[in-house]
């Protein structure tokens, strides 16, 4: 039994000192993995993390399909691959009314893919069949800053009588509900993205379910990439599309996006190079932050993002504005990133977060226990104890666990407040949500055009997703008047003063603003770390004279230097 | 045998409605609804979106609809894949687990038995503790250890195999192991417990009386008697490989249905959760039939009809 012993450590031993003398080998290399492209020239290969819901425009609302639409359609304006800031695409210019709510974009003759032209009623018919009830969009909310949008959805409109028009087959004219001043942001979002009616009405005469028009066999797209093939919940194959408009600044001849799920495991296909990017919706594994760091084709910036918690603002006793921010304020978020969440993300007590052209962020103190305990102290609880039972929510993963596990420990530390824990499965966590059956709940927000109003609506009285129960005349009124008013400057400066006047009332407690982190092979270029995690293929290249012995900078910044943006 | 096999049939129609009732109840039981998310659908659009699937009906119309479409075969619209059927979600990932499930099978009946027979007719000597102490680790080691670290070395430091994904005869290996070596531990200790009884019956001294060549006696006489166990073992043992393979599935990216017992209910994607669960009914159901069947060939003494 005992040579068995020693002849089992043996081969243990034998398999370890492969592993580790191989891996000695990779960790004086300055990459995490091969830095040899795995695949023919100008091929890409990336992650979706999972099988998108929808692919057609007009239904999708979750970030893997709008990854997939933004490449593969083309909306009037796009957004510029660094700064976000708004691009012609199919409109080559625009004019805007003097109140700014009414836009008149001029289209550039320009095809899908299959040849047929696409007109201005392509993006007429986008635009309605979002609002239409019959769609049942679950985005269709984005439809209601047109005119006439929200009655439409409810059904108290005919849907003709949608404030979009085509005044010819090249003119489109939007009006819109108010002046929005991030429209022309928000307008290359996935929702407003054109499409082919004329595939639509051929499917139906052939009797094939309309749904179907986004499958590889019928889809027919405007954008960069048309998809060629898709294995369900295994991979999409893309190619370049020649009848798009800007086919000649397309140096990607192919893409391959795989849906992966685990991180690990896409950062495992990473390092054995089937990824050259794991792609923007893909985290990387928190355990692994540390030692990921060091290696060069590793990348992490801002994302327009927060994670908060949601307070419930008329249950006792947290319907005492000095208890939320007594809790708020105990909370140390500077120790929260760098020792819980290690994703390099930014500890913030503002609920706007920083990075939006213009706007001045609030900046609140992200950790103030003195303050905190003299708020607990004038709210009749000087010692936190005779505070009655709080209970924190959140949904299973352990990250939000290690979150929560950590603020529990704050406020018990800093203010002697006991708090519960309660974890819950997603669905349970979301239905108590809805219902208002919470005390604080956690929740994350990413805006969806950049812009503070993406997150300030988050707090007005007729919100459906504002899960605080807190209501104000005054705030509702200022973000109201901000959305009338014409100078951009200065409906800022009033967003600013609803923030701080919410935050005041603290109905959420902001913890800490969004990074992304990714990893990228030194040979992909043309991929900008920006704030809202867009990164069109369009873009991107391959750089086959990549040596990896050469002081190679990093792809990010490279990029910009190479890559010339239509204006 | 046909009679048997017709009124085994026909037990398994109570079993099945019953199962249809009971999940159909529960998945309905639960919290939330397959629409819900974090950010708020309009009321009149979640509507529209329930009365696609029916969700608006009262609860015994839509059983009572789920089970007339569900004997016509359709299993019906999955919520989460909302352009697929959940017929098709099946079709399409079917297969795959039970490829992996094959793969896992035969690696742990080749492993298994051989490290079992191995054991038995070398009793107590280096080859039976190697044997024995190989499969206490693979019993003890469970899959999520096991994937990571074979991907580690055979994929990230030798460079052998892809760490994951689905297609090649290559993406099948790792997954395979990984799957079924639990099982070969398990297959070799009841194969060498097996041998070990028969390995002195009476019928084995007639063989050896008769001038049999050991290796006939090892494979025709000894592995028949000696396998009973692990028979009865097999149809449990298939079962949980294709329900086991969760995890697998997960670690390796494999696209099929394992993740869906975990996701579709997460989800409250009511038809998929109630279609995969028909299938790992039907099959578990399936399975043991089966066994039940094979003993009768390898045991001349059960009379199965």
């Amino acid at each position: 039994m005992h040579k068995t012993t020693f002849q089992s450590c043996v081969i243990l031993v034998l398999i370890f000192t492969i592993a580790t003398t191989t891996g000695c080998q990779q960790q004086s290399s300055p990459y995490f993995g091969t830095v040899k492209p795995q695949h023919g020239a100008q091929e890409l290969w990336i992650n979706n993390s999972s099988e998108p819901e929808w692919l057609d425009p007009g239904r999708c609302s979750d970030s893997t399909g709008g990854e997939i639409i933004w490449n593969t359609f083309e909306g009037l304006v796009q957004a510029h691959p660094a700064t976000l800031k708004p691009l012609p695409a199919i409109a080559t210019h625009w004019d805007i009314s003097d109140d700014g709510r009414v836009y008149r974009f001029y289209l550039r003759p320009s095809f899908w893919s299959d040849g047929h032209p696409l007109t201005a009623d392509d993006f007429v018919f986008a635009l309605q069949r979002l609002v239409d009830p019959q769609t049942g969009s679950k985005y269709a909310s984005n439809g209601f800053i047109f005119h006439q949008g929200l009655a439409i959805s409810r059904g108290e409109a005919a849907v003709d009588t949608l404030g979009v028009r085509a005044l010819d087959s090249h003119i489109l004219e939007i009006e819109l509900v108010d002046p929005l001043p991030y429209f022309l942001n928000f307008l290359s979002f996935y929702s407003f993205m054109p499409i082919p009616q004329h595939l639509l009405q051929n499917l139906q005469k052939r009797g094939i379910d309309q749904d179907l028009w986004t499958r590889p066999e019928h889809v027919v797209c405007n954008g960069a990439f048309r998809m060629t093939d898709w294995q369900f919940r295994q991979h999409m194959t893309f190619e370049k599309n020649t009848q798009y408009w800007d086919a000649a600044s397309v140096k990607l001849n192919r893409v391959r996006v795989a849906m992966v799920e685990s991180s690990t495991t896409a950062m495992n296909m990473y390092v054995a190079g089937e990824f050259d990017w794991p792609g923007g919706s893909t985290s990387l594994p928190a355990e692994f932050m540390d030692h990921l760091e060091r290696y060069k084709d590793f990348h992490s910036h801002p994302y327009l993002g927060v994670y908060f918690y949601w307070i419930n603002t008329t249950k006792p006793p947290l319907d005492n504005p000095l208890i939320r921010r007594a809790l708020s304020l105990a909370i140390d978020r500077d120790s929260l990133v760098k020792h819980v969440t290690r994703g390099g993300q930014i500890g913030s007590s503002d609920l706007v977060p920083d990075g939006l052209a213009g706007y001045e962020g609030l900046h609140l103190p992200v950790y103030d226990p003195v303050e905190a305990r003299r708020l607990l102290a004038e709210a009749g609880y000087p010692t936190g104890q005779d505070l009655p039972g709080v209970t924190l929510s959140f949904n299973t993963s352990e990250g939000h666990k290690q979150v929560a596990e950590a603020i529990q420990a704050m406020w018990q530390q800093e203010l002697g407040i006991t708090v519960e824990l309660e974890n819950q499965e997603w669905k349970v966590f979301l239905a108590n949500a809805e219902q208002m059956n919470f005390q604080i709940s956690r929740m994350g927000w990413i805006g969806d055009y950049a812009d503070p109003y993406t997150f300030l609506e988050l707090l007005t009285s007729d919100c459906g997703n504002n899960h605080s129960n807190w209501s104000s005349k005054t705030y509702d009124a200022l973000l109201e008047r901000a959305n009338q008013h014409n100078d951009p400057e200065e409906r800022l400066k009033i967003l600013r003063k609803a923030e701080a006047f919410a935050l005041e009332e603290q109905p959420l407690i902001p913890l800490y603003v969004y990074t992304r982190t990714q990893l990228i092979k030194p040979y992909v270029r043309g991929i900008w770390g920006n704030h809202q995690d867009r990164h069109p293929w369009k873009y991107m290249w391959i750089d086959e004279s990549f040596d990896p012995y050469e002081e190679s900078s990093d792809p990010v910044s490279k990029s910009r230097k190479d890559i010339q943006v239509h204006e | 045998m046909i009679r048997l096999l017709v009124r085994r049939v026909l037990e398994l129609v109570p079993t099945v409605l019953v199962i249809v009732v009971a999940s159909f109840a529960l998945v309905r039981l639960a919290p939330g609804s397959p629409f819900s998310s974090e950010k708020e659908i309009p009321a009149e659009i979640r509507q529209k979106l329930e009365a696609k699937y029916g969700f608006d009906k009262p609860l015994p119309e839509q059983f009572v609809r789920y089970l007339g479409n569900l004997l016509q075969g359709d299993l019906g619209l999955s919520t989460k894949y909302p352009q697929r059927t959940v017929n098709e979600i099946i079709a399409n990932g079917f297969p795959v687990t039970l490829t992996l499930a094959a793969v896992a099978l035969l690696w742990s009946l080749f492993v298994g038995i051989t490290a079992g027979i191995i054991g038995a007719i070398r009793q107590n000597t280096v080859w039976d503790h190697a044997a024995m102490t190989a499969a206490l680790v693979g019993i003890s080691v469970p899959s999520f250890v096991l994937g990571p670290l074979l991907v580690l070395v055979v994929s990230l430091r030798l460079h052998v195999l892809p760490p994951a994904g689905w297609g090649d005869w290559q993406h099948v290996v790792l997954p395979g192991l990984t799957l079924g070596t639990i099982y070969a531990a398990s297959i070799a200790r009841l194969t060498r417990g097996g041998m070990l009884e028969v390995i002195r019956s009476d019928f084995i001294r007639t063989a050896r009386a008769k001038g049999l060549s050991e290796k006939l006696i090892v494979w025709r006489h000894m592995l028949r008697g000696a396998l009973l166990p692990v028979v009865s073992y097999l149809g449990p043992a298939v079962a949980s490989m294709l329900t086991g393979s969760v995890v697998v599935e997960k670690i390796f990216n494999v696209p099929g249905i394992g993740p869906y017992f975990v996701d579709a209910a997460f989800n409250r994607d009511y038809f998929l959760v109630m279609g995969i669960v028909l299938l790992y009914a039907f099959f578990l159901l399936f399975m043991n039939l089966v066994v039940d069947i094979l003993y009768g060939f390898l045991d001349p003494r059960i009379d199965i009809s």
